[in-house]
């Protein structure tokens, strides 16, 4: 009687009540305190502890747990049968291995002369400490010597003609416009006009140009797990046995490969830039009303831009700004650069297109200026596929947070187009530098046996955007920002050497370590303009009236023009039957205009300097041989040191100068004569070979695993296996 | 406190008052939206976002690394244990929002058993009227006289039992109405409020208490007793509600009532639809 239906088993409040009040009253507590006591003691504060607050917090909780546990059952429960499916189906993957890891860490463009002059300076102990126990040599690159090309090769072991990559560029012969080499990334074939809206049916395009397989691959047949990270031209990601990571090549939102955006309050800052957008902005007290630039709605009929309004409040007396965007507000110091930030796009019909970005305000007095980073994919909830398996990149970023996917992941064009500092430029590439070095250091105590690549480009933008302070010819230097010295490059090398210490230090005799760079690097002083070069010399028209040509060969005259140059290295006969308006007949008068072209290019002499430019043509006709050689360039021009193409000739401008100075901070270059431009090559162990190649370090991961190389494959083995094997049993023996 | 009682029982009138005549789920969706807009809030501001946020993605990044570490029953285990290391972790930062939310949660339950607990009676039923005395007085001793009332016929004389040191009647319910049971006590007049055939949404208070600040936390749907009179508690017993769901009666759990489950459950769901919308992370 009297018991209410609070609870039903349970004495009704006055019962509990009466126990506790006597005690308390004695104790004359404050009612207060007395209170929270009865809180802790009293049956109906516990049912709310597990109440609607409570709950939130246990109900995740408990379901975590519970998920957790089941998976655990589960795992351990299967273990034994995914064992022994792997022994069935014969995939005791190990069993012939001589190791039990291959560490692969490219660095990219690591010159070879300055890592011997600083080891030699005592600068590089860990290089050293590797050279002496194992190897050092140069490694030989591709032709042309440009990453892309040069880690498709170094992946697939083989040559370019077998892996289609001949540039970061390739030209459709139909409209002699460039393409991008590596992937193609196309809408959705169908689609349902809508109203405004085009509601797609099919998924977009997205198809990896790059063939043949990687060694990863074939790694992974044979049961060997693979960690692959940021290796250039591995978007979009292959299905494998492992974890892949997508690098250079990967684009952002926008579909580019890499745009900034550029705020300005400067009316005489506005300017075409390469590699970004500006956005003039104007200031409305303190306050900027302004907006971010996103991807092309391919949602609607219009595919116009997607837009995040963007509101910036400046605080001109802490030189700091409040930024309003995308739902989020945060305070920004001038010179600092934000943490990754979050933006949701919202192209229709309930659709969210997510992107991270960095915000770095430059400058407050007298004008605003502010730079945004290109709108990196979100690693969490990718637009696109950035890894494999797919929740690989979401995995990454919940566990080390956000981190940068752009395949050109250092904003060198930024720089490039003085919207950053050469500090600020630093401070972000370093910043990504830090986050592979998270992910490579997981992956290395995630795997105890298997393959382990991971490539930093750090080494490279550096060395493009800085190598002038090693020149002091360099004709940047005398135009455009140069606060800096040659010590930057330097420190670039002492960082890669505590890396490689790092490395060294998570790993033992049972890996096989390879430190390794896919081409070396030099001055960048003057850039020979191709295309101008042709046209001063009859072989490329332009149109009647024309004395130069815009952008992507806009004003050329293709009835009468008989060659052209596209991309970094490349020269196309403007060939019938290929090209849309060939002139050449293929066949005896390709090759007798290609011989004509090699006798006056080959060691071209820049006039104004007075030295060579062009150190060798090569024909793709003289180069290995592979079945997607017909994509080749006609022609591969190796430069000379200190000259490169130049930059209005890579993008088809045409005019009539044909060599100029090159004044822009990109002042290091390694798209050369292959020859002068070799990589790096350590290894923990000894080698076999005198002169390695990119193309032998795929051969060598599969013997040393214990499997052939296959035929296609143009590698060999860098390591004697019996050798290794008997090396291995004495040290075995010893210990 | 009864000012505060009063205050705050008025605040729940005003709510429930347009849905009074509705079914009984309406109101009870009601406050469970209000609730979890309240404990979204309180764990916006009382809780460290961030390292919850960070927390949870640990959380899920191990969880993850279960399905991509699959083959390795070493690094399954080392996921597990981070799990649940980072899962502790997670809850000692939820302590904070739940030792603030704990004190209005108490107050809005102590609230609602008054308005979801009982069902109050119907014409012709009877119930059992209690009055219960300080401890050591004999129920013999007492001046104490139950009045007659239009409501209600009273069916027995008092029944005193020593023992118990309580004063027992039976009633039988005879109008629709909030009605007033008056006695007499050493010359005193006090009332209790009984509900009788009310609407389906309506504050019915089971129980009178003497003036003292628990009492009158935990009993604040009426004024309480005065302290100088030797009685405890006046109580009237009221069938406890039923939650029907699409013709199925919700059954207790564990001694918990139908509409305190009703309540957490709608509670947390409505806080995880809006916790989105409200940028909170729980």
């Amino acid at each position: 009687m009297g018991t209410g239906p609070f609870f039903r088993n349970s004495k009704p409040y006055s019962f509990c009540f009466r126990k506790i009040q006597g005690p308390i009253k004695k104790r004359n507590l404050p009612p207060f305190v007395f209170f929270f006591i009865l809180l802790l003691s009293f049956s109906l504060p516990l049912q709310a502890y597990v109440g609607p607050g409570a709950g939130f917090a246990f109900l995740t909780s408990f379901f975590i747990l519970f998920l957790t546990f089941f998976l655990a059952i589960f795992s351990f429960l299967s273990w034994p049968f995914r064992f022994l499916f792997r022994i069935i189906r014969g995939q005791r993957a190990y069993k012939k291995s001589s190791i039990n890891r291959f560490i692969i860490i490219g660095l990219d463009g690591l010159e070879p002369t300055l890592v011997e002059k600083y080891m030699s300076e005592g600068k590089l102990p860990n290089f050293s400490k590797l050279k002496k126990g194992g190897t050092y040599t140069k490694l030989q690159t591709t032709i042309p010597s440009i990453s892309p090309v040069a880690w498709s090769s170094f992946m697939t072991g083989s040559n370019p003609s077998k892996h289609n990559i001949f540039d970061f560029l390739s030209r459709d012969p139909k409209t002699y416009l460039p393409d991008l080499s590596s992937a193609r990334i196309g809408k959705p074939k169908k689609t349902l006009p809508l109203g405004k809206y085009n509601i797609p049916l099919s998924k977009p395009e997205i198809k990896g140009m790059r063939k043949s397989v990687s060694f990863w691959k074939i790694l992974g047949q044979k049961g060997i797990f693979s960690t692959i990270l940021r290796v250039p031209i591995t978007f979009p990601p292959e299905e494998f046995k492992g974890h892949l990571l997508s690098g250079m090549c990967t684009p952002d939102l926008k579909g580019s490969q890499g745009t900034f955006s550029f705020y300005t309050s400067d009316k005489e800052r506005i300017k075409k830039r390469e590699g970004g957008i500006n956005i003039p902005v104007t200031l409305n007290g303190d306050k900027v009303e302004t907006y971010i630039s996103g991807p092309e709605n391919s949602l609607r009929r219009n595919d116009e831009e997607i837009r995040l309004p963007l509101q910036i409040s400046i605080d001109n007396d802490k030189e700091e700004a409040l930024i309003e965007v995308s739902g989020q507000k945060f305070k920004l110091g001038m010179h600092t650069f934000s943490g990754w930030k979050k933006l949701t796009f919202h192209p229709g019909l309930g659709i969210k297109i997510r992107a991270i970005c960095r915000f770095y305000i430059s400058q407050i007095h007298p004008h605003f200026e502010m730079y945004l980073t290109p709108l990196n994919l979100d690693p969490e909830k990718p637009a696109l596929p950035l890894s494999h398996p797919f929740i690989y990149s979401v995995y990454l970023a919940k566990l080390l947070g956000s981190f940068i996917t752009l395949g050109e992941a250092n904003d060198t064009w930024a720089l490039n187009e003085g919207v950053i500092s050469e500090e600020a430029f630093l401070e972000l590439t370093y910043s990504n530098h830090e986050e592979w070095e998270k992910m490579l250091f997981n992956a290395m105590d995630k795997t105890k046996k298997g393959l382990i690549t991971c490539v930093f480009e750090t080494t490279d933008s550096i060395q493009h955007m800085f190598w002038r302070y090693l020149d002091k010819s360099h004709p940047a230097l005398q135009s455009g920002q140069a606060n800096m010295s040659a010590n930057v490059i330097e420190d670039l090398y002492q960082k890669m050497d505590e890396l490689v210490g790092k490395v060294l230090d998570k790993t033992d005799e049972k890996d096989v370590v390879i430190i390794m760079s896919d081409h070396g690097f030099k001055s960048f002083r003057r850039g020979m303009n191709l295309n101008s070069w042709l046209y001063l010399n009859g072989y490329l028209s332009l149109q009647e009236g024309k004395k130069e040509s815009e952008e992507w060969f806009k004003d050329v005259d293709w009835e009468n023009t008989k060659a052209y140059a596209l991309g970094l290295g490349g020269v196309y006969i403007n060939q019938k039957g290929r090209e849309a308006k060939g002139t050449i007949h293929p066949g005896e008068e390709t090759k007798a205009l290609k011989r004509e072209l090699i006798r006056k290019l080959d060691g071209l002499k820049d006039d104004e300097r007075n030295a060579i430019a062009i150190n060798k043509i090569f024909d793709r006709d003289e180069i290995p041989s592979g079945p997607y050689l017909d994509n080749c360039p006609d022609l591969i021009v190796g430069y000379n040191e200190g000259y490169r193409i130049s930059w209005d000739s890579v993008t088809g401008k045409v005019n009539d100068i044909a060599f100029e100075d090159n004044i822009k901070a990109w002042s290091g270059d390694h798209c050369i004569d292959p020859r002068i431009v070799p990589g790096i090559f350590f290894c923990s162990k000894k080698i076999k070979i005198e002169s390695p190649s990119l193309i032998d370090i795929g051969p060598t991961a599969l013997e040393l695993f214990g499997f052939q190389v296959p035929s296609h494959m143009d590698g060999r083995s860098l390591i004697d296996i019996q050798n290794f094997s008997l090396e291995k049993n004495r040290k075995e023996e010893k210990k | 406190m009864w000012i505060f009682n009063s205050a705050f029982g008025k605040i729940f009138k005003l709510i429930f008052f347009p849905f009074r005549g509705m079914n009984p789920w309406v109101g009870m969706i009601l406050i469970s939206f209000l609730t979890a807009l309240l404990m979204l809030f309180v764990f916006r501001f009382s809780s460290n976002q961030e390292g919850i946020r960070r927390v949870k993605n640990k959380i899920k990044a191990h969880l993850l690394e279960l399905r991509l570490f699959k083959d390795s029953l070493s690094l399954s285990f080392k996921a597990q244990r981070n799990i649940f290391r980072y899962n502790l972790k997670y809850i000692s930062y939820s302590a904070k929002p739940l030792l603030v939310m704990i004190i209005p949660l108490i107050l809005i339950l102590i609230q609602l058993n008054l308005w979801f607990g009982y069902e109050p009676l119907v014409p012709g039923q009877e119930t059992i009227l209690k009055v219960e005395l300080e401890e050591g007085r004999s129920p013999l001793d007492i001046d104490l006289a139950l009045e007659p009332s239009a409501g209600f016929d009273i069916q027995t004389l008092p029944l005193r039992i020593e023992e118990e040191s309580e004063i027992d009647w039976r009633l039988r319910a005879r109008e629709k109405g909030v009605h007033d049971l008056t006695f007499i006590v050493n010359g005193q007049r006090l009332t209790k409020k009984v509900a009788v055939a009310q609407k389906p949404l309506s504050k019915i208070s089971p129980m009178k208490v003497r003036r003292s600040f628990i009492n009158e936390l935990i009993n604040p749907g009426e004024s309480p007793l005065p302290r100088d009179l030797p009685i405890k508690t006046i109580r009237v017993k009221y069938p406890a509600k039923d939650m029907n769901l699409f013709g199925w009666n919700i059954p207790w759990l564990l001694g918990i009532p139908p509409w305190l489950i009703v309540y957490f459950v709608l509670s947390i769901i409505l806080g995880f639809v809006f916790k989105g919308i409200f940028k909170v992370e729980i």
